[in-house]
């Protein structure tokens, strides 16, 4: 008969919620989420604004989609405290650029210099994951979303946050008409944008602890930026 | 001038009892023995020529190299000490390339002349009795020439860190004359083929040598190309159309 070492048959490793105890822990997840929708001649921003840690709500009217110029708009998720650092950051830099430079930063050279402002802290980054919204050259809709290294992608739309496997791939069906027969494709007009939009809070509110109490909107179009408050559930 | 010289020409930092820096007037005298440069702007773009000084037959002409690339979009022509250009260049093109880095947009023209001037007055010792990179004032003064979102421009940029706007302008040994032929003859819907002749022109007029296709440089900045300096038979062809 064969010798058989004696089997550990270990059972599955749990993961372990390890609390710490005094360490230090410069990270939260205060939740939340934003989206942003790019058209032919304008960008369409929508966050909600409650902001929450763990079970707790700190605030159901924390706006975390911030006016950066009179044609940008920064929508984050992640770290409220780093999220309001990097928007004084890009602020101090596009006011820095307007005197040298004696013009508005572009939203397309904000989006480069957001880029490199989270990549320079590479290694102690900002929890926040960004989507900068403006118009390029062409007057043309941009949205730009990055991951909080820097990583930065042009994209036509974008959910991030706590109820982002959510709201993407209802915007990838509703936007990019994906796993839709006969869908013609191309960008929406604004108020159809609009209604998707706040169709998709309303419906992360519902299922998303994290998100809920207020929404803010912003419509950026070669006129400006429109802002609008709504009402979500604040349950 | 001489009478007032006394000892304040020393030092490069010392202003005279009159509040004159001898040392940067003296950098600006330095450019007016230097070879003359020509800038013409047009709506289509900016127009650059020098002569280049071939002090001997055996000197490879070539090797004169006095308009040089900034960015894509910007080139300079200089007068003056050559030597002194080339870190004024190099400080130009950094900040080009770091302004792309930094927002991925061509740097605004004015702006890379700004650059070039911050740097003008950087001589002398540091604040703190640092060493700085140079002793004296820079003897160049530059051409800067490119095209932004606010059309194609012309700068001067001089020793003392100043700059302006020019829509033509002459430099260098002959720029007296230059400059007041350039006031007769530069008109502001001038085409950049005009301009082109016209530089050459006014160049024809203020040089020693005889002009030929050797001792002239002709450069161009445009919307649509950005810098571009002429070869040699695209040089002959506008000689012969002078």
């Amino acid at each position: 008969m064969m010798d058989f070492a004696p089997m550990h048959s270990a059972p599955a490793e749990v993961p372990v919620e390890h609390h710490s105890h005094g360490g230090w822990d410069p990270y939260v997840d205060n939740g939340g989420t934003s989206l942003a929708i790019a058209g032919k001649d304008f960008v369409i921003v929508a966050s909600d604004a409650r902001q929450s840690d763990g079970y707790s709500i700190n605030s159901r009217y924390d706006p975390k989609a911030f006016t950066l110029s009179n044609q940008t708009v920064l929508a984050t998720t992640g770290y409220a405290a780093d999220a309001k650092r990097l928007v004084e950051v890009l602020e101090q830099n596009a006011q820095t650029y307007f005197h040298k430079h004696e013009k508005q930063m572009s939203a397309p050279a904000m989006a480069q210099m957001l880029s490199n402002t989270l990549y320079y802290k590479r290694f102690f980054p900002y929890y926040v994951f960004p989507i900068l919204c403006g118009l390029d050259k062409e007057g043309k809709g941009a949205v730009f979303a990055y991951d909080p290294v820097g990583n930065m992608e042009r994209v036509v739309y974008q959910a991030y946050g706590s109820a982002s496997a959510l709201v993407q791939p209802f915007l990838d069906n509703q936007v990019a008409g994906a796993n839709q027969r006969g869908h013609e494709g191309g960008l929406l007009d604004r108020e159809t944008a609009r209604k998707i939009a706040i169709d998709a809070f309303t419906g992360a509110t519902e299922r998303d602890i994290y998100t809920g109490d207020w929404l803010d909107i912003f419509v950026i179009d070669q006129t400006g930026i429109h802002r609008e408050k709504r009402e979500l559930k604040h349950d | 001038m001489f009478l007032t010289r006394s000892e304040y020409d020393r030092g490069v930092n010392t202003f005279s009892p009159e509040g004159r820096l001898f040392q940067v007037e003296y950098a600006i005298e330095a450019i007016k023995l230097g070879s003359t440069a020509i800038g013409i702007r047009t709506n289509e773009g900016v127009i650059l020529a020098v002569e280049k000084r071939v002090t001997s037959p055996l000197l490879v002409a070539d090797s004169i190299e006095k308009i040089l690339e900034i960015d894509r979009h910007v080139a300079c022509a200089m007068s003056g000490l050559t030597a002194d250009s080339r870190t004024m260049i190099e400080h130009a093109r950094v900040e080009a390339q770091n302004h792309t880095f930094a927002y991925e947009e061509p740097i605004p023209v004015e702006s890379v002349t700004q650059a070039v001037c911050d740097l003008a007055l950087r001589f002398g010792e540091g604040a703190d009795g640092q060493e700085s990179t140079m002793s004296r004032p820079f003897g160049v003064a530059l051409l800067i020439a490119g095209v932004d979102e606010r059309g194609p421009q012309l700068y001067n940029t001089d020793p003392s860190g100043t700059f302006w706007r020019y829509e033509a302008k002459a430099i260098g040994a002959g720029s007296e004359g230059a400059q007041t032929e350039l006031q007769e003859q530069y008109h502001r819907d001038i085409t950049l083929a005009d301009a082109e002749v016209l530089a050459l022109k006014v160049l024809k007029q203020v040089m020693e040598e005889k002009l030929s296709n050797t001792n002239v440089q002709l450069a161009k900045v445009t919307q649509e190309t950005g810098y571009s300096i002429y070869a040699k038979d695209e040089l002959q062809s506008v000689i012969s159309r002078m």
